[in-house]
């Protein structure tokens, strides 16, 4: 099991390396590219400064709070984002027929999609997270206590886990649709805005949904609950708090499903 | 004989297309109709060139209707701290939420690359060649572009809006008719600014990062995310007299029936001058293109 593992990540290891230094041959464009990837989510992060320049909270939560949130949920969306690139044109793949050569290589599927696409211009989206992240911490008044730091690291880890599952999830209905869902959207940047406040505000459908079906609450919300000692309306158990790594595992589990039941569905576009 | 339209010079070869392929171009002034008919036409071509994606149209009208509900549930918790900023109360807001996510497509805010994609590909000899003012003809086809989507993107938030969150529309005919004339220049503000963004192909090789910069920046100075009456004083003002506010904020605030009277004078005003300004700003640009344009193959 272990050596399976440390095979497949050398493998990827050195496909995603190829594809990172033909990017880099084009430096200027990486670095224009990954600039307007920047300024792309350093709106999000505007909107959120212009609101609390005239409303003094949000549900309970002052800026630093929902900065904080903001912080932790761009930093899961945007290492999603750079590492699933290749599940989002899978769609072309099929059609291309790209995808039947995927097949017929003696290694997995999943591996191979992964590997497939890593734009790294998209570091600009993690550069931003980092920036909301840090300014959270600092105007923040937090006792960083070993526990908050491990949830806190596993919170980001999990975040990333379960937005990369929407993009496996996303991926594997395009097994059927051919076309790629646009309403994948909705979960994958609908839900980095989504986690970007914090949950009592939504309805109760849709708070339910995001916490028990596409588990987007465990992302931000829960942890910071847990980090900011902040109480919780909604008066969910509080071991749910620390309990993304183990909700992200489940989903990532429920998303290799999908992948696997769409593969085996997958007959072709034809000649 | 046909000559070179005036704005390509002696730069390109040109061959007279034969009517009978691209019947319905015309050539303008020709026996197929005037210029008029030409540019309806190429409205009517930017129409169908986005009805074919109907389900992108469909899938676009629902995630801005998801937006459209994140924001709204935002400016509910948000009212809940006071009840009115500078004239803006929950009720505007909450119809500011829907209805700018209905416009985002109708104004294409987000990425449109469509020209820069053809000077990328090439493809833009083909067009440069064609019988009609290159500018003018993008223009057309936006405003079909725009009409599609004001039916399939911007009615339907609205609609969701209406009945999930009880947001009223104008009841007033004449502030719907005020409504138009800002809609098209709103149009024609972002076609301006787009237009000149997409030409920076011309020169650079990769359109996507400057000039994306640009389409960002007209997003956020457009009052989309967050109303205008919102932002910091001073700030604002400045803001308001930008080109951008003419594409979502003015349109917004005449549908709310926050500019009346004379104030909407005022209002067609200062669009009409962006609009003028980007569109003669732009087509110096092309032109400064044209003169960089060299066409490889024989």
């Amino acid at each position: 099991m272990l050596a399976r593992l440390h095979g497949h990540g050398e493998m990827y290891l050195r496909l995603v390396a190829a594809q990172v230094s033909a990017q880099l041959q084009y430096r200027v464009s990486f670095l224009l590219q990954s600039f307007g990837q920047f300024v792309a989510t350093f709106i999000d992060l505007v909107t959120i400064l212009l609101i609390f320049n005239r409303f003094p909270s949000l549900a309970g939560w002052t800026l630093p709070e929902v900065m904080f949130l903001y912080g932790v949920g761009t930093l899961a969306f945007g290492f999603s984002d750079l590492l699933c690139g290749g599940f989002d044109s899978l769609s072309r793949m099929i059609k291309t027929g790209t995808f039947d050569r995927v097949l017929t290589r003696p290694a997995g599927t999943f591996i191979q999609v992964l590997a497939s696409d890593l734009q790294i211009r998209r570091v600009g989206r993690i550069a931003q997270g980092v920036l909301a992240l840090g300014l959270a911490i600092s105007w923040l008044d937090v006792t960083w206590t070993p526990p908050k730091v491990l949830v806190l690291l596993l919170a980001l880890l999990s975040g990333t886990i379960i937005f990369s599952s929407i993009w496996v999830i996303g991926a594997a209905i395009t097994f059927w649709t051919v076309e790629t869902s646009e309403v994948t959207n909705v979960f994958t940047y609908g839900g980095a805005e989504l986690v970007s406040y914090p949950m009592p505000i939504y309805a109760d459908g849709i708070r339910r949904f995001f916490t028990f079906i596409v588990p987007l609450a465990f992302v931000s919300y829960l942890p910071a609950l847990y980090i900011l000692d902040l109480p919780d309306p909604l008066g969910l158990p509080p071991i749910l708090q620390v309990a993304s790594p183990v909700v992200a595992m489940m989903f990532l589990l429920a998303a290799r499903g999908a992948w696997e039941l769409g593969v085996r569905h997958y007959q072709g576009t034809g000649s | 004989m046909a000559r070179s339209p005036w704005f390509l010079g002696d730069r390109v070869f040109w061959h007279a297309p034969d009517s009978d392929e691209i019947g319905y171009f015309g050539m303008p002034g020709s026996r197929q109709g005037g210029p008029v008919r030409l540019y309806w036409e190429l409205g009517w071509l930017g129409f169908r060139s986005v009805a074919a994606y109907r389900t992108a149209a469909i899938s676009g009208a629902i995630t801005n209707t998801f937006f459209g509900f994140l924001r709204a549930y935002v400016f509910i918790a948000l009212f809940q701290t006071r009840a009115d900023v500078n004239g803006y109360s929950l009720s505007d807001t909450l119809t500011f939420a829907f209805v700018t996510q209905g416009l985002a497509a109708f104004v294409a805010l987000w990425s449109w690359w469509t020209i820069a994609e053809t000077v990328q590909t090439g493809q833009v000899t083909t067009d440069l060649s064609r019988p009609y003012d290159y500018q003018l003809a993008w223009l057309a086809q936006d405003y079909g572009r725009a009409v599609y989507q004001l039916g399939m993107r911007t009615v339907p938030p609205i609609v969701v809006g209406m009945i999930a969150f009880g947001i009223t529309l104008p009841t007033d005919p004449l502030r719907w008719l005020a409504l138009v004339p800002s809609m098209v220049l709103a149009v024609a503000i972002s076609f301006g600014w787009r237009f000149g963004l997409n030409l920076t192909a011309f020169w650079l090789t990769d359109h996507r990062g400057i000039a994306s910069v640009g389409l960002l920046a007209g997003f956020l100075f457009s009052g989309f995310l967050v109303p205008l009456a919102m932002w910091p004083d001073g700030l604002r003002e400045l803001v308001t007299l930008l080109p951008f506010a003419g594409m979502v904020a003015i349109p917004i605030d005449i549908f709310l029936g926050k500019i009346t009277g004379a104030d909407l004078l005022a209002a067609y005003g200062l669009q009409a001058f962006w609009a003028v300004a980007l569109l003669v700003g732009s087509r110096l640009m092309f032109n400064a293109a044209l003169r960089k344009l060299v066409i490889q193959g024989g």
